[in-house]
């Protein structure tokens, strides 16, 4: 109350002044001052930074860290490092780092991701600097990695959806659906389910991922690649299985992936749908567990794939350098090594499995086999909304998990939802 | 509160289901990182007492030594991020107890507002900010982050505080000839030191807790926290239950010893200024 | 800060008569002496919470996507309308309010008759004094980590314990309850906040004037009119001040939230903040997710200035 008016409107206007001064310097943005450098002459010295979701991974991580050691010891140029993104908010914490700016300088990132990614040109074009032929790159992965045109990654892992089981609850594998549900309520006794999958809104990702095999199993697809195709007939078939399965009580509800996969490791789940990644964690938790892993069991010959792709991040200072690691990543003999980290997944190019790892492994060449019948799990057509397209249906699925409504009901308003979503 | 009598064995019993509650869970993420697999999956019987026979996945975690290096990243964000807010604090806080002047209420009123404002809805544009003057990347940045969200609350601890010293006491300061500066620092912080110690910890936690900025905001993993440390052993394939309750439990043990030790201060001073106030 | 040479200096000539000058100048200095005090503070929050507040408010009428965001498109009011147009939103917000009004009804509660216990004289008081704060100091993302592991459906200790006493939360446990998801995310919070109060209060107890009560009993006042008459004058602003700490800090509370349960089962536990974080990372909507954010400080201005009046006039009626 003891100033006067004219000196609050001098101070206030300063404030005001300066605010607007630190508006404006935030407001205006810089773009990447990355220069393209002159690839010809190799890569400038660099320490570059690497987000995998795998580098946090007890059982794959250590793996992955040794093979990027030896990297670092080839050479005296590059040295990559792991970044540091946990891999619960992984998604979120890349892009928003990316969308302002920054971010790793080489990113594993699941499908939905990438394709957001891609089409909003965060990503660097690797048209000339990835030589497809000579790589022996293998196509079927390969040709989800560019869009209009122009390629954005490669491949990094590609691990195809199987059913692991347990050889000592399950001497048996189901042949059908039906042995499959037979085999999940024989299997269930005490503290040992029959099965297990994801089914709560915190894995929503692992919801999507889980659900992906049932739809592909029962002949339906997201889409016909121009149309969402979400409450067609056979999409809600797939999904009534995934239904029956919860309700019979032969899952451990309410639990999480972490929880669940050590009891599978620990012989309390019977069978559980899961991608060829997990034989390493698996044997890694459990090295006397003793399991198997053969073909889902459903009518139709086709499951999900995680296929995760490496990129270069369109904002990165060294893209050569970047480029550099992953073209030595890309050569046979670290495939192979690759390829021994990640387990039972394939990697960018065709690789021999050692006799070592098939006498630990003897299912491995069944796995690989799955490569051609993989699909990835975006919705074909619309990549760059899977990610919200995922969000819609498995909110609805499990709204009729918890009893709120009927598959069909569920799936119809997932459909309407989505339209809005893609404006068709 | 000496009248209402309630038996002494009945508070101490009472007391000590109060304290159960309170300690259990820690307790609990002890026993939990000591089990070994098949007694956390076995829903027939449970141990409640720890496995001591597996003490060492504590002195794994800590070889390890990028669980030392989280931690330390934390104490430093969290220490400074308690300096700067007490530093900024502290004037702002005796200004708004001491000075009537156009604006106060405003002022007041946004402290409270700011206090409000979730991480999540200003960390793309803060990120913005971050790039622009090159505080990405850095412990110093996050400092600044957390700053900015601890401020505000310590500013309003801190003139209640001040608010509650007689006013005659810097009356008579100045009366001798002190200026603001001089009051302040001489006759007002002592004075209100334990309500700056309880602002101090909650300036502390806040920084000690915070995720969402020191995710985003931090690349290198050598300047990762420890929140984000802990929250990197949930795996996409596989999370070992036992080495997060250890990792978590290591990240809890350093924010307990400190509030424990803190708060003799706070608990001690605050009462002898509430008396006089 | 450039220190302007002189201005608190030329207050501190002493008054010969003090006391009609204290009622105009309060503490002395030139008028500009406050402002010197609020500079580093203020100027500090405008480019750290202001500017980018005021960006928030520019996004929330664009479409801003978080891959682009300074790509804008002046969309309007379309966002609040399609956000105000959502029923879900409508359960969010319900939801907000009751996790708000019970986290502070239930933490001032029970934080409240801890105090009162750990007032009294009792062996070993210093230890509990000391002991029942643990909670409060444990970091949000390790309590959220046991708290999930203590409630899982099948091998947490207090899912067991539940159906050992006869409440069976059903084979999905607590926390994928759409019933019961809230009251187990508001249990965990509680448990943590509940400490905090009663230190605060217990302090603020320690300015009961016990001649004060002494007299009351004297005059033949029961317990209960005791505690009303004396020491709940005592605590009432102490009580407002940590219930506006509690309203501010459940509306952001966001990690523990976040880890427990995403905001799930059916939405059951998407507060305002879960609801603007998943629009803003996981939609990567920025524009829906700064036009919740907008609703949220709406809420919040109605809660500060609400909680200003009722203590307005809980001052003038007293």
């Amino acid at each position: 109350m003891s100033l006067r008016p004219p000196r609050r409107g001098r101070s206030i206007s300063v404030l005001a002044a300066i605010a607007v001064g630190v508006t404006v310097l935030a407001a205006c943005s810089s773009g990447p001052s990355a220069s393209s450098g002159n690839s010809s002459a190799g890569p400038q010295p660099a320490t570059i930074t690497f987000a995998a979701s795998t580098l946090g991974d007890p059982g794959r991580g250590p793996g992955l860290q040794k093979l990027i050691d030896e990297y670092n010891a080839s050479q005296k140029v590059v040295t990559v490092q792991p970044a540091a993104v946990p891999y619960p908010t992984f998604g979120q914490t890349v892009l928003t780092q990316m969308g302002g700016g920054e971010g790793p300088d080489l990113v594993r990132f699941d499908m939905p991701e990438f394709a957001t990614a891609s089409s909003s040109g965060l990503l660097e074009p690797l048209d000339d600097k990835i030589d497809a032929a000579k790589l022996k790159l293998i196509p079927g992965p390969d040709k989800y990695l560019s869009v209009d045109g122009h390629r954005y990654g490669v491949v990094f892992e590609n691990a195809n959806y199987a059913m692991f089981y347990n050889k000592d609850l399950v001497p048996n594998p189901p042949k059908t659906f039906d042995e499959f549900v037979q085999t999940a309520k024989n299997t269930t006794k005490g503290d040992v389910y029959g099965l297990a999958f994801r089914q709560t809104q915190a894995e929503e990702a692992g919801v999507w991922q889980d659900i992906f095999n049932y739809v592909l199993g029962f002949g339906g697809d997201w889409s016909d690649g121009k149309k969402l195709t979400l409450d067609s007939p056979k999409v809600i078939e797939g999904l009534k299985a995934y239904q029956q399965l919860y309700d019979a009580n032969v899952i451990p509800k309410g639990a999480d992936a972490a929880t669940f996969r050590k009891m599978f490791a620990n012989g309390k789940v019977g069978m559980e749908l899961n991608n060829g990644g997990y034989v390493t964690a698996t044997s890694s938790a459990n090295a006397n567990l003793n399991f198997s892993v053969s073909r889902i069991p459903f009518p139709e010959k086709k499951q999900g794939t995680l296929l995760a792709p490496m990129v270069v991040n369109a904002n990165s200072k060294h893209k050569d350098a970047a480029l550099d690691f992953m073209n030595w990543l890309l050569q046979p003999a670290q495939q192979v090594k690759l390829q021994g980290v990640l387990g039972a997944s394939s990697v960018a190019s065709p690789t021999e499995r050692s006799a070592e790892s098939l006498k630990k492994f003897p299912f491995l060449p069944a796995l690989d086999e799955l490569t051609d019948s993989g699909v990835p799990q975006i919705v074909n057509g619309f990549g760059p909304q899977t990610a919200d397209i995922r969000h819609i249906v498995v909110t609805e699925v499990l709204a009729a998990l918890q009893g709120q409504q009927d598959m069909a009901t569920a799936m119809a308003k997932a459909q309407k939802q989505a339209e809005k979503l893609v404006g068709q | 509160m000496r009248q209402i009598r309630f038996g002494v064995t009945a508070r101490a019993l009472a007391v000590l289901v109060v304290l159960g509650l309170a300690i259990f869970p820690v307790y609990w993420m002890f026993v939990t990182a000591l089990a070994p697999d098949e007694e956390l999956f076995r829903s027939t019987s449970v141990n409640l007492l720890p496995d001591f026979s597996r003490f060492g996945i504590f002195g794994d975690a800590l070889a390890d030594g990028r669980v030392a290096r989280w931690l330390l990243n934390s104490v430093i964000v969290a220490g400074g991020t308690t300096a700067l807010s007490i530093g900024l604090g502290i004037p702002l806080g005796y200004a708004l107890s001491r000075f009537a002047f156009r604006g106060k209420a405003a002022v007041g009123l946004a402290l409270l507002f700011t206090q409000m404002l979730p991480e999540a809805l200003l960390v793309v544009p803060l990120f913005a900010v971050f790039r622009r003057f090159d505080l990405l990347n850095s412990l110093h940045g996050l400092i600044l982050a957390d700053t900015a969200f601890a401020l505000p609350v310590v500013a309003l601890i801190l003139k209640g505080a001040i608010d509650g010293v007689p006013r005659e006491l810097d009356e008579a300061a100045r009366v001798d000839g002190g200026r603001p500066p001089t009051v302040l620092a001489r006759i007002i912080l002592p004075l209100i030191a334990p309500a700056i110690a309880a602002a101090a910890v909650i300036a502390f936690f806040s920084a000690w807790n915070e995720y969402v900025f020191a995710v985003t905001f931090v690349f290198d993993k050598s300047l990762q926290p420890a929140s984000v440390g802990v929250a990197g052993f949930i795996g996409e394939q596989d999370t070992s239950i036992q080495s997060i309750m250890a990792v978590g439990l290591l990240f809890t043990l350093p924010a307990v010893v400190f509030y424990l030790f803190a708060q003799r201060y706070v608990v001690s001073g605050m009462t002898a200024g509430a008396v006089k106030g | 800060m450039a220190r302007s040479p002189g201005p608190a200096g030329e207050s501190v000539s002493i008054p010969s008569s003090p006391l009609p000058q204290r009622r105009r100048r309060r503490a002395a200095g030139s008028p500009w002496t406050p402002y010197l005090f609020l500079a580093p503070a203020v100027l500090y929050l405008v480019i750290f919470q202001l500017v980018p507040l005021l960006q928030e408010v520019w996004l929330s009428f664009t479409k801003t996507t978080l891959l682009n965001p300074n790509f804008n498109v002046w969309v309007g009011a379309a966002n609040f309308q399609a956000v105000m147009a959502n029923p879900a939103f409508r359960q969010t917000l319900l939801t907000t309010l009751v996790y708000v009004t019970a986290c502070v009804v239930g933490s001032v509660g029970l934080g409240l008759l801890v105090a009162l216990l750990l007032n009294g004289r009792f062996p070993g008081r210093a230890v509990a004094r000391s002991l029942v704060t643990v909670p409060w100091a444990a970091p949000g993302i390790a309590v959220a980590l046991i708290a999930t592991w203590m409630f899982n459906p099948q091998f947490g200790i207090l899912t067991r314990t539940l159906r050992a006493v006869g409440i069976d939360p059903g084979p999905n446990g607590v926390l994928d309850n759409p019933r019961l998801a809230l009251a187990a995310v508001l249990a965990t919070t509680i448990w943590q906040l509940v400490p905090f109060v009663s230190v605060v209060l217990l302090s603020a107890l320690q300015g009961v004037p016990q001649e004060l009560v002494e007299a009351a009993q004297v005059d033949g006042a029961g317990r209960w009119m005791t505690f009303r008459v004396v020491t709940w004058q005592v605590l009432k602003p102490t009580i407002g001040l940590v219930a506006v700490l509690m309203t501010i800090w459940s509306l952001r509370r966001f990690e523990l939230i976040w880890l427990m349960t995403r905001g799930g089962p059916l939405g059951s536990t998407r507060t305002l903040v879960i609801d603007l974080y998943a629009q803003a990372f996981e939609s990567k909507q920025l524009g829906t997710a700064a036009a919740v954010g907008m609703v949220g400080i709406v809420i919040s201005l109605i809660v500060i200035i609400g909680a200003r009046l009722v203590a307005r006039a809980a001052a003038k009626e007293a």
